[in-house]
């Protein structure tokens, strides 16, 4: 146990000292980059109108630019908990946003606009009542549906809900200008409606403690505004936007009509997509992996002092606050913890995501380990431990060598159990803009509009490592089995 | 007072919800006897027994061993168990355990011998009751029988200076009572000091120097065999005997 401990100590001081070393300093951006042309991924780097605009006023006043991805409803939360300087997402300026972050002079002005199928009965806005509305969560059309129209589908991103408008499970869908034409080219069988929504404007937000920061910005902003740099970026991003949908266009209706095979290499092959697969299932393994021996540590902790609790009467204060975490970690989602710790725990430490993640997954796991170890230790005759005592063999002495092992033998198919349910559970981690196998399936999807084989493809790999694993416990129980 | 293993004085143990099990019980264990302790269920007779090693901590009262009070809190339960073995009804053998490290364990880890001569010890008392073939195999693979013997030989490798029995054939077949009798009844002839609760009166009758009988919490007469068994002064225990011999 104690070489465990040291190594994850080992581990989380060698994470902690490799974020960043540079002599400049450094300016950290959070988008989510799924929204073309503002801000998308090509292969492991993230690009578009925002990155560029932000890339060259980080140039201007000297800081080193690191880009974020990660989920929409977090950009501006992260800014708010410094975790990121600004957040750049394509974000619209609103009268609530304004309350809790402030925002640059605008740099584009935008418009909600409404997609619906060729032959949709929908024609204008007022239509829009009595049908199903899709949008992006968090997103301004979000917000102005839900305020004006009704209670709308939301989706993780544009592209999830333009493919559920195709596939028929929505009626309209209602999302910013720009990207509605990008995914107008791709798709077939779609229109707009002939009147935008709404008009909004996009800035950058910047949180308020930090007024110097937004000081730079818009004297920045301005100076690309007056020299026509602004212009020509969104321009350059624009064009080059609807000759890669013409691209995908093509690849796109073969897709549908030809088959498998190019679905395959759509999904997988085409730009080493396979690569976002199997980064996030390294990332995948690597914080179950670390999380599991946290919790095994905590499990086992916890277990010994509340057994030994219940069983002597000793340890009642240690007891107590063991109940309480019990209590608070299984009574509350785990993605609500993960974030807790993200934002709320580690808010301004700057702190890898991964070890993030295993803290809280480690955490987490540790409660339910616990119980299983309890019941283990419990479930052992008290004759066992009798006949220990009663050969002059103290408490813990018993317990290490008599109770403990049998115990563990007993509940070794329930904490199997409970590593396959950690393995999946690791799947919110794209919550706290971690690019593990389902987020990597996820952006695959934003990029290819095509559900079936991402998500299939994540569930195989899912699949297969869960079936590695009960495998391995059953050799473990059949050789611990041997030994009686 | 160098004569008494064991000196009670006083020993209430009341349990939780009130039941009275031991009733101001005043006895004593004699070095190098061979005592019984016997009376219907209920009496008290096991809760007495394991109260002898503070199995179950008494509510009151006070127990000495070799002159030193063990119920005083300071005292080093530990060490003072090491030298009082106890038999179980059901063996309590340690089943992830093989027979040999079942009887070596307590001796190694609490420090009264060296590995090898725990070691050595276990080998000749596997040999002395014809069980050294078993040495390596778990307690799973044993008969009732001889999970008793071990039990009996692994209180024994610690050099106990009293061996506790609580009913250590009750929970056996009838054909394997005999093979853990006859090996009490050749620790008895060499000496061990011995407080046993049974339910074989005949052999109590046959191998005790003195008995106990008790009912209701208390000792009701004690003294040898015959005065105790055979012609007893007390109602209850004519009663008792008259039923079970």
């Amino acid at each position: 146990m104690k070489r465990f401990s040291c190594f994850i100590f080992l581990l989380s001081a060698l994470l902690l000292c490799s974020c960043g070393k540079s002599d400049k300093p450094k300016l950290t951006m959070v988008t989510e980059a799924t929204f073309p042309p503002y801000e998308f991924r090509t292969g492991d780097k993230v690009d578009g109108i925002d990155p560029a605009i932000i890339r060259h006023i980080a140039d201007t006043l000297g800081y080193e630019l690191k880009i974020q991805d990660m989920s929409f409803d977090s950009v501006i939360t992260a800014v708010q908990s410094g975790k990121a300087d600004v957040a750049a997402s394509g974000i619209t300026v609103t009268e609530d946003r304004k309350k809790q972050i402030n925002f640059t002079v605008p740099y584009v002005t935008a418009q909600q606009v409404v997609i619906v199928k060729d032959n949709s009965p929908i024609h204008t806005t007022e239509d829009l009542k009595k049908y199903t509305i899709g949008v992006q969560h968090g997103t301004t059309g979000d917000l102005f549906v839900t305020k004006n129209i009704k209670e709308p589908q939301r989706f993780a991103n544009g592209a999830l809900a333009v493919t559920a408008l195709v596939s028929g499970k929505l009626d309209a869908v209602v999302i910013d200008g720009e990207p509605a034409q990008v995914y107008l080219s791709q798709q077939t069988g779609l229109r707009l409606l002939p009147r935008p929504l709404t008009s909004e404007e996009y800035a950058f937000a910047i949180s308020k403690k930090n007024v110097k920061l937004l000081e730079d910005f818009n004297r920045v902003l301005n100076e690309m505004k007056a020299n026509g740099l602004l212009d020509s970026i969104i321009r350059k991003y624009k064009e080059q936007n609807t000759e890669t949908a013409a691209d995908l266009l093509v690849e796109d209706s073969k897709y549908f009509w030809i088959g498998v095979k190019e679905a395959f290499e759509l999904n997988f092959i085409k730009d080493k997509r396979y690569l976002y697969l199997w980064r996030g299932f390294l990332v995948t393994l690597y914080i179950s992996f670390f999380a599991v021996l946290m919790g095994l540590v905590i499990g086992f902790v916890v277990a010994l002092i509340r057994s030994t609790a219940i069983q002597t009467g000793r340890y009642k204060i240690p007891d107590f606050f063991c109940r309480m975490y019990l209590t608070v970690i299984r009574g509350t989602p785990v993605v609500v913890q993960l974030l807790i710790i993200y934002f709320v725990i580690f808010g301004s430490w700057d702190i890898d995501k991964v070890l993030v993640a295993v803290i809280a997954f480690g955490i987490n796991s540790g409660a339910y380990v616990a119980e299983i170890f309890r019941a283990g230790i419990m479930s052992i005759d008290k004759g066992q431990m009798e006949a220990g005592r009663s050969l002059g063999l103290s408490y813990f002495q018993t317990m290490r060598e008599i109770v403990i092992p049998q115990a563990f033998k007993n509940v070794l198919p329930a904490l199997g159990n409970e590593f396959i349910v950690l393995l999946k559970e690791t799947s919110v981690s794209g919550y706290i803009a971690l690019q593990d196998l389902t987020k990597g399936g996820d952006i695959i999807r934003s990029q290819t509009y095509d559900a079936f084989f991402p998500l299939i493809a994540v569930a195989l790999i899912y699949l297969a490592v869960v079936i590695f694993l009960s495998s391995l416990m059953g050799k473990l129980e059949k050789r611990l089995k041997e030994n009686e | 007072m160098n004569e008494n293993i064991f000196e009670v004085k006083g020993l209430v143990k009341e349990f939780q919800g009130g039941v009275k099990a031991l009733n101001n019980v005043d006895a004593e264990v004699r070095k190098g006897e061979v005592l019984f302790i016997v009376g219907p269920s209920g009496s008290g007779k096991s809760t007495f027994l394991r109260c002898l090693n503070l199995l179950e901590t008494p509510t009151s009262g006070h127990i000495f061993f070799k002159g030193t009070d063990v119920t005083d809190k300071k005292n080093n339960i530990n060490k003072f168990r090491q030298q009082v073995g106890m038999v179980f009804q059901h063996f309590n053998l340690f089943p992830n355990l093989t027979i040999h490290k079942n009887i070596t364990l307590a001796p190694v880890k609490t420090g009264r011998l060296t590995a090898k001569e725990a070691s050595d010890k276990a080998d000749m008392l596997l040999k002395r009751i014809g069980l050294f073939d078993k040495r390596d195999s778990y307690p799973s693979q044993l008969s009732g029988g001889q999970k008793q013997r071990i039990a009996i030989i692994r209180a024994l490798a610690m050099n106990p200076d009293v061996l506790l029995f609580d009913e250590p054939t009750s929970a056996l077949d009838p054909e394997m009572v005999g093979e853990v009798l006859s090996l009490m009844k050749e620790l008895a002839r060499e000496g061990m000091t011995m407080a046993v609760v049974t339910h074989e009166i005949g052999f109590a009758a046959e191998v005790a120097d003195r008995i106990f009988f008790m009912d209701h919490g208390q000792i009701v007469i004690s003294g040898t065999p015959d005065e105790v068994i055979r012609n007893p002064d007390n109602p209850r225990a004519k009663e008792f005997f008259s039923k079970v011999l």
